[in-house]
């Protein structure tokens, strides 16, 4: 049916990987360089008293030692995208003077060495005067006169409602569950890494691995007094991001130093200063209340949310704002309220996860829905198919269409794929020490920020002589085959191999606006303005061969790399000769710049089915079958999609048994380094069979929706509720770890 | 301290402090920036080079210990510009996403087939076992392993 649409492609720059050619901004020299290094606060809460930096200044190589004596004492918001932009508390400085959490940034060496800047980090002595240490949203919220910030510890609450409570009928039941989920290591391979650089004309470049260069931009020009056009923000390759590297955490910092330099500064994290400095996925503790009919219908839900937003606002606000808005793309539930504290505590600053508050709110969900389905004795497929939306509803939070939403397919044919029905119903055997269990889960997901936020892209397509193109888009590749969506895309309309279409990626002094890499909006949103704007650009040549071969446009169609009148098609022109002719004889120059508004948020679905073995001597959980069924309107490139869906579940599994930052009573981080933070590995992660379901139906390109974060939403309560189900536990905090599994077993 | 010691066929002659580590002399001193640096304490294997057949963490293998030795890197592992099969495998699996863990991935990859052909998936996924990778989850690494094997 299609040329490139629905083939699989590698990512753009699989070669490149391979051969360790890529320059990532860690592997990056510049002429005249400097290298930095942090000096992040050993304690949760403090002032500091004084810094002595003069013995490290002292060391033969150092330049400069940075902190809040010499920096900017301006307030920002690391999060912020656009000016003026609504829910972005300022309360971050470059160099701050009260340390918030353990990894908070007291100060950073410039040094001509990475070594000797090392070495000057443990010549500075400072002094803090320590304040009690507020390390949970329970002490946080009751110790009012430690005020971790001078607003007070409650950053935000809001109290949201949606639809109309109905009567009860005398036979409803009322279900209550408290979920807490943990705080996360994002543990993208690649560590935060920065290169600045402030030249004598005057203007900032910076080279950073980062999701959204425009925010960074608009971030360091307001924050360090430049004009928009005076800051050059590139995109780096990235080494994995899954949200991690969406806001400008060190840019500011590193940014800053080499204006005051006047030099290039790189800025390279590692392992432990990535744990613990930059972002997490938030602390949450959510209680679920529904009120359920004999028939499983869910009638009414309320739930009440402890957001823990650590040492810094960010993008907690929204983050927790989130939370409240998923379920309702998942169930047709009549009434639903979520009040929610979103509250500062002295641990590692919360910010946005792949799911941006998806799997917070859904993991709870999903094991509620399980804790239903118990207390009825309904099968957990089927409590589930009689609640979830069906194609055409309207989420009731936004009032806007879920597009064709193919849950209850994506449930239904993975049940019976998975065999869940005989699986479900073989129990558990009591007797044996190793039991195995199946568990279902069911997550929404969105396709860009329409209905929250702006949302449109620009792009610009430009044909070369010889008939290749330039697609020229605010691109940011994380790893999952942007480039390579983008390029097929174009192709595809474009009718031409896909090695004849350039895509660029983002710099803001070169690329046309986009937001970035965020709210799963890249396919939905860029791809269908690259289809667009090929689309147009497909009309200019055909425009343009109209001119030259004398014949109206109407006779005229574009097919492989040709323009050929459709009644006489020995009549004919490569793109090469319409492009050359229209160029060099007729004046005319085939290019196209087109922006893209969305104006729909279709819902992105997913069922995943997990089955565990769990051995109930040692507590230890082994994930031993999957599958993960997903409404995915149409795969672009269908090797990528199950690359996403692979990856996806790695950090489900890890979301469920085994990763937490955990913080000690002083604040200090227990689990800062991968010998004791850990993630799922080869031998422990299990085949992951997908099915694909592409019903279309929706305004992205060619029909397809999102994948990467709809993915990871369902994967950790799909384990979880197979767990409780092979044990006839109700585990709900967190990871489950071998301990909490065995102190359950003992208790029963 | 002055060591001598073949990286990808060249010999080199260098002198630096004897506890300088492995990876920074392939990344700073050689300008090998293929070998990445994820964690510097052997755990997540981004660092994965090898040294006489054997797959070693570049960021706990110390000046010292490289003496005479005959070190491989991502970068020695196409020949003339033409892939390792290895390399050809990853690319058509789809086991490259970010890209990072994949220099490391590909070298203890190479480390297990020198050793043996044929290996089973199990000893595919222990070969790669202290190789960690965030984007891939990890089956179309092994399926272009297998692919080779």
């Amino acid at each position: 049916m299609f040329k490139h649409i629905g083939h699989t492609h590698p990512v753009h720059d699989a070669t490149q990987k391979v051969m360790g050619e890529v320059i990532y901004a860690s592997d990056m020299k510049l002429h005249n360089m400097l290298y930095a290094k942090l000096l992040l606060s050993p304690i949760a809460h403090g002032r500091i008293l004084s810094i002595d930096s003069s013995r490290a200044e002292k060391l033969p190589g150092v330049v400069k030692v940075f902190s809040h004596l010499n920096s900017p004492d301006k307030l920002y918001s690391r999060y912020r995208i656009i000016p003026d932009q609504v829910n972005c508390r300022e309360d971050e400085r470059i160099f701050t003077d009260k340390v918030r959490f353990v990894g908070d940034r007291v100060a950073a060496v410039v040094a001509r060495s990475f070594d000797v800047a090392v070495k000057a980090i443990s010549l500075i002595h400072v002094q803090y005067e320590k304040l009690p240490a507020l390390v949970t949203v329970e002490q946080a919220l009751e110790n009012k006169s430690v005020k971790i910030h001078a607003s007070g510890n409650l950053l935000y609450e809001y109290d949201l409602k949606y639809g109309e409570k109905e009567p009860l009928s005398e036979d409803h039941i009322t279900i209550e569950t408290t979920t807490q989920t943990q705080k996360m290591h994002h543990a993208a391979m690649e560590n935060h890494a920065y290169m600045a650089n402030f030249d004598s004309s005057g203007k900032l470049t910076i080279w950073s691995s980062c999701q959204g260069v425009y925010g960074v931009r608009t971030i360091l020009a307001d924050l360090l007094n430049l004009t928009y056009n005076n800051v050059r923000v590139i995109k780096a390759p990235i080494g994995g991001s899954f949200g991690g590297k969406q806001e400008a955490i060190f840019e500011p910092l590193v940014a800053f130093m080499s204006k005051d330099l006047r030099r290039p500064v790189k800025l390279a994290l590692n392992r432990e200063e990535a744990i613990v400095a930059t972002m997490t996925r938030p602390a949450t503790k959510s209680t679920i209340t529904t009120a359920v009919s004999k028939y499983g219908k869910i009638k009414s839900c309320d739930v009440a949310t402890l957001f823990d937003a650590g040492g810094y606002a960010t993008s907690s606000i929204d983050n927790g704002y989130a939370m409240a808005k998923k379920i309702s793309r998942l169930y047709s539930i009549p009434y639903y309220s979520h009040k929610c504290k979103i509250v500062y505590t002295n641990t590692p600053v919360a910010g946005g996860a792949r799911g941006w508050g998806g799997p917070e709110i859904v993991a709870p969900f999903e094991i509620h829905m399980d804790a239903v389905a118990k207390a009825l004795e309904i099968d957990p497929v089927e409590l589930r198919v009689r609640n979830l939306v069906h194609p055409g509803d309207v989420d009731k939070a936004t009032n806007f269409s879920l597009g064709n939403a193919r849950i209850i397919e994506c449930l239904q044919r993975g049940a019976e794929a998975f065999q869940w029905t005989k699986r479900y119903s073989r129990g558990c055997v009591n007797s044996s020490r190793y039991k195995k269990g199946v568990g279902v889960a069911c997550a929404a997901h969105k396709n860009g920020m329409y209905g929250g936020f702006p949302e449109h892209s620009t792009m610009t397509i430009k044909m070369n002589e010889d008939g290749s193109f330039i697609l020229n888009g605010c691109l940011h590749e994380v790893g999952c085959g942007t480039i390579t969506s983008i390029g097929l895309i174009a192709a595809e309309v474009l009718d031409v191999p896909l090695d004849m279409i350039t895509v660029s990626e983002a710099d803001t002094e070169n690329s046309p606006y986009d937001f970035g890499s965020y709210g799963s909006r890249v396919t939905y949103i860029c791809g269908e303005c690259a289809r667009q704007t090929a689309e147009r650009v497909k009309d200019r040549i055909l425009e343009c061969a109209s001119t030259i071969m004398q014949t109206p446009r109407e006779y005229l169609s574009a097919e492989d790399g040709c323009v050929f009148r459709i009644d006489r098609e020995q009549e004919r022109l490569t793109y090469r000769e319409v492009a050359t002719i229209a160029k060099t004889v007729n004046n005319r120059d085939i290019v196209v710049t087109h922006t893209y508004h969305g104006r729909s948020n279709p819902g992105a679905y997913g069922a995943h089915f997990a089955e565990v073995e769990v051995d109930s001597g040692t507590g230890m959980v082994k994930v031993t079958d999957y599958l993960a069924v997903h409404d995915v309107g149409r795969a672009i490139n269908p090797g990528m999609v199950e690359g996403q869906i692979h990856g996806s579940v790695q950090m489900g599994i890890g979301y469920a048994l085994y990763e937490e930052i955990k913080i000690s009573g002083s604040g200090k981080v227990i689990d800062n380094s991968f010998k004791n933070y850990h993630i799922v590995n080869a031998p422990d992660m299990p085949n992951v069979r997908v099915l694909l379901i592409e019903a279309g139906g929706d305004d992205g390109p060619f029909e397809a929706k999102s994948i990467g974060e709809a993915a990871t939403i369902p994967s950790a309560p799909a384990v979880i509720n197979a767990l409780n189900s092979a044990l006839g536990t109700s585990l709900s905090d967190m990871p489950i770890t071998p301990d909490k599994i065995l102190a359950a077993l003992n208790c029963n | 301290m002055f060591i001598k010691f073949k990286v990808n066929g060249d010999d080199y002659e260098i002198d630096v402090p004897p506890a300088i580590r492995l990876i920074d002399i392939l990344r700073d001193h050689l300008g090998l920036t293929g070998t990445k640096e994820g964690c510097g304490e052997g755990e997540c294997g981004t660092c994965t080079v090898i040294m006489d057949s054997k797959s070693v963490n570049s960021c706990l293998v110390i000046a010292s210990q490289i003496r005479g030795k005959e070190i491989l890197t991502v970068e020695g592992l196409a020949e003339d510009g033409k892939l390792d099969a290895l390399q050809e495998s990853f690319i058509r699996n789809g086991a490259v996403q970010c890209g990072y863990c994949t220099p490391g991935m590909l070298m203890a990859a190479k480390a297990l087939l020198m050793e043996r052909s044929d290996p089973t998936e199990d000893e595919i996924r222990g070969a790669i076992s202290g190789n960690l990778c965030r984007c891939t989850g990890y089956s179309k690494i092994v399926q272009a392993i297998k692919d080779v094997a």
